[in-house]
């Protein structure tokens, strides 16, 4: 195997994968704060895709505009799904198990409005983040611009997380909910809004990641279900449930593992690999193996 | 006494409905809620009892399936035979599935499960010698005694009566020695074991008995549907099945019967004229609205109608 080879596979599994972490982001923040675990999680990355597939290519709006929209739908959505499923649920006294089933419906209610609306056809997505063909080399390696602006969009969201969560008051609060919602509460610090902001960077986060991951796997059902969901619980595992930026490199090491399970095993079992390794990592070390620090955040 | 008056009206709907009703695709149809209603129950034994989650049910159900059509179709075994053998792989599954579940529990648990689920589906896909993969699994032999072929009708009994067994013998466990430190289980983990009772063997048996019926459940449909393909068997039947034990309701002997069929017949009432295409996002919108105003589920609610109907009193065990 030629070096050039490995730093090729490197480069596209490092990419796939960080955004297998922003979806596991989703899941972090939600835990975060709310200790529930949202299984619609994937959902907002598949309706990521199509909002920006309808503004840019439908509507014709610009990219930024239609970037900017498609996040600020997905952000109304996340206030939405605390209104009308976190909060009915907690009031009337179910437990953990109904919100998993409820958010387990509420996934299979996205595919299927979709597939009435937009039809089960995958959709080409728009070459926005360079095409097929345009690529930067460096040394032997290509580095397809794709890959490139998603590393460069990733990097930006992560100074932006950075940023919000250790340089402004809301994140500060947010930090405080996360460790001790009750304490924080008798501060005067008001969980509501944190909440809120929770599930409204969780599902902005993951949307982003569908938009980022549409140029892979085209703007298709594939995004709203299936084993990228799957993935994306295992990064947000690997980094502990609680690490967001050891989320990010628990899904870079997914992609980079599957990426060489390809390489030297067979893509047909690359999916039951990364599965058993999740099992694995489950079962021997389930605190988390990316989780530098032993509490939230 | 009133109880008994319960199974014997269960029982005779059972044998009235294929006789009142000739239409074939009625009968298929719940056929196959009897079918689902069979693997919610061993949901509602494993998440309500014991309290195990699994979101991997559609791998037992796969397991069972592929294994009792490999076994008759390939080996020429009898239907009886296979479905038997489709059971006993599909419990050493949930055997082996049960290990993780001495350390984790709630959602990574489930994850694990889901994971299961995953292997068992690319399986399913990638070892086409074995289950036909994509191009699905033919000719596996229906129902039949001697050389005569079952009627839809009496398919039907048959899964009634394996159904009214299946919830007989979780009755009779939840009423055992065993089924109390079940629930002592759900309640408190830690402290059943200080209590002297040994919660690995109870989980192992939970998840033993669930797969047992999902692998049960598998294998009938494989011989009633005589095709196989992977569709059936991917996560989202994995949630449909836990949905239709919370929707049941999961503290409940009638809770599994009551989601499975429930479940499995409202997209039918939901297919209105011109209204076909939103059908699948209407049932998934209602099961929303029913977790979340009824968190109990729907058991409790129809069995409280029954009381009041035929004025029964409330008994003090709570069960049936």
């Amino acid at each position: 195997m030629m070096l050039q080879d490995i730093l090729q596979n490197i480069v596209s599994g490092a990419s796939i994968g960080a955004t297998y972490g922003l979806v596991g982001l989703g899941v972090v923040f939600l835990w975060l704060t709310i200790s529930r675990i949202n299984f619609a999680n994937i959902s907002s990355a598949m309706l990521g895709a199509y909002l920006f597939y309808t503004f840019y290519t439908m509507v014709n709006l610009g990219f930024f505009l239609s970037f900017v929209l498609s996040v600020g739908v997905i952000a109304l959505y996340g206030i939405g799904l605390r209104a009308f499923i976190y909060e009915p649920i907690r009031k009337r006294g179910g437990g953990r198990l109904e919100f998993v089933v409820a958010t387990l419906m509420l996934c299979t209610f996205w595919l299927n409005l979709i597939i009435v609306t937009y039809g089960a056809l995958p959709k080409p997505f728009p070459p926005v983040f360079g095409g097929n063909k345009d690529f930067i080399t460096i040394g032997s390696v290509r580095i397809p611009t794709l890959y490139l602006n998603i590393y460069l969009v990733i990097a930006v969201l992560m100074v932006l997380i950075y940023f919000i969560l250790n340089k402004t008051l809301i994140g500060k609060s947010f930090r405080a909910a996360a460790q001790n919602r009750e304490a924080a509460a008798l501060m005067g610090i008001d969980v509501k809004v944190t909440t809120s902001l929770s599930f409204i960077m969780a599902t902005c986060v993951v949307g982003i990641a569908g938009i980022l991951l549409a140029p892979i796997y085209f703007v298709s059902l594939e995004l709203g279900g299936g084993s990228i969901g799957v993935k994306g619980f295992a990064s947000a595992v690997l980094g502990g449930l609680t690490n967001p930026y050891g989320t990010i490199l628990g899904g870079i090491s997914l992609g980079l593992l599957e990426n060489f399970s390809t390489l030297y095993i067979s893509s047909t079992y690359r999916d039951i690999i990364s599965f058993s390794v999740l099992v694995a990592v489950l079962i021997l070390k389930p605190s988390g193996i990316f989780n530098w620090k032993s509490k939230k955040i | 006494m009133k109880k008994l008056l319960f199974i014997a009206g269960a029982i005779l709907v059972i044998i009235l409905f294929p006789i009142l009703n000739k239409n074939m695709y009625h009968l298929y149809l719940m056929n196959r809620a009897l079918i689902h209603a069979i693997l919610a129950t061993g949901l509602v034994f494993l998440t309500g009892f014991a309290g195990q989650i699994s979101l991997g049910q559609a791998g037992f159900y796969a397991i069972g399936a592929y294994s009792s059509a490999y076994f008759t179709v390939k080996l020429g075994m009898p239907i009886p035979v296979g479905i038997i053998i489709g059971i006993a792989i599909s419990v050493l599954a949930g055997f082996l599935l049960s290990i993780p579940s001495f350390k984790l529990k709630a959602f990574f648990l489930s994850l694990v499960t889901i994971a299961f689920g995953q292997i068992v589906w690319m399986l399913v896909i990638n070892l086409t010698p074995i289950t036909g993969g994509p191009y699905g699994f033919f000719g596996i032999p229906f129902y039949s005694v001697g050389n005569n072929m079952l009627s839809f009708g009496q398919v039907f009994w048959l899964f009634g009566a394996l159904l009214i067994l299946c919830v007989y013998i979780m009755f009779r466990i939840k009423h055992s020695h065993f089924g109390r430190a079940m629930l002592a289980m759900n309640d408190d983990d830690v402290a059943t074991e200080s209590c002297g009772i040994s919660t690995k063997r109870l989980k192992i048996a939970a998840f033993g008995f669930a797969a047992g019926l999902a692998g049960l459940a598998g294998a009938l449909y494989a011989h009633l549907a005589g095709f196989l393909s992977p569709e059936p068997f991917t996560f989202f039947e994995s949630s449909n099945f836990v949905a239709m034990a919370v929707v049941g309701g999961l503290r409940h002997m009638s809770g599994g019967v009551v989601g499975g069929i429930g479940l499995t017949l409202l997209p039918e009432f939901l297919r209105f004229g011109g209204w076909e295409n939103y059908y699948l996002m209407v049932t998934s919108l209602i099961v929303i609205v029913v977790i979340i105003f009824m968190p109990m589920g729907l058991g409790p609610i129809i069995e409280n109608l029954f009381r009041k109907i035929f004025r029964l009193k409330r008994s003090n065990t709570k069960t049936l």
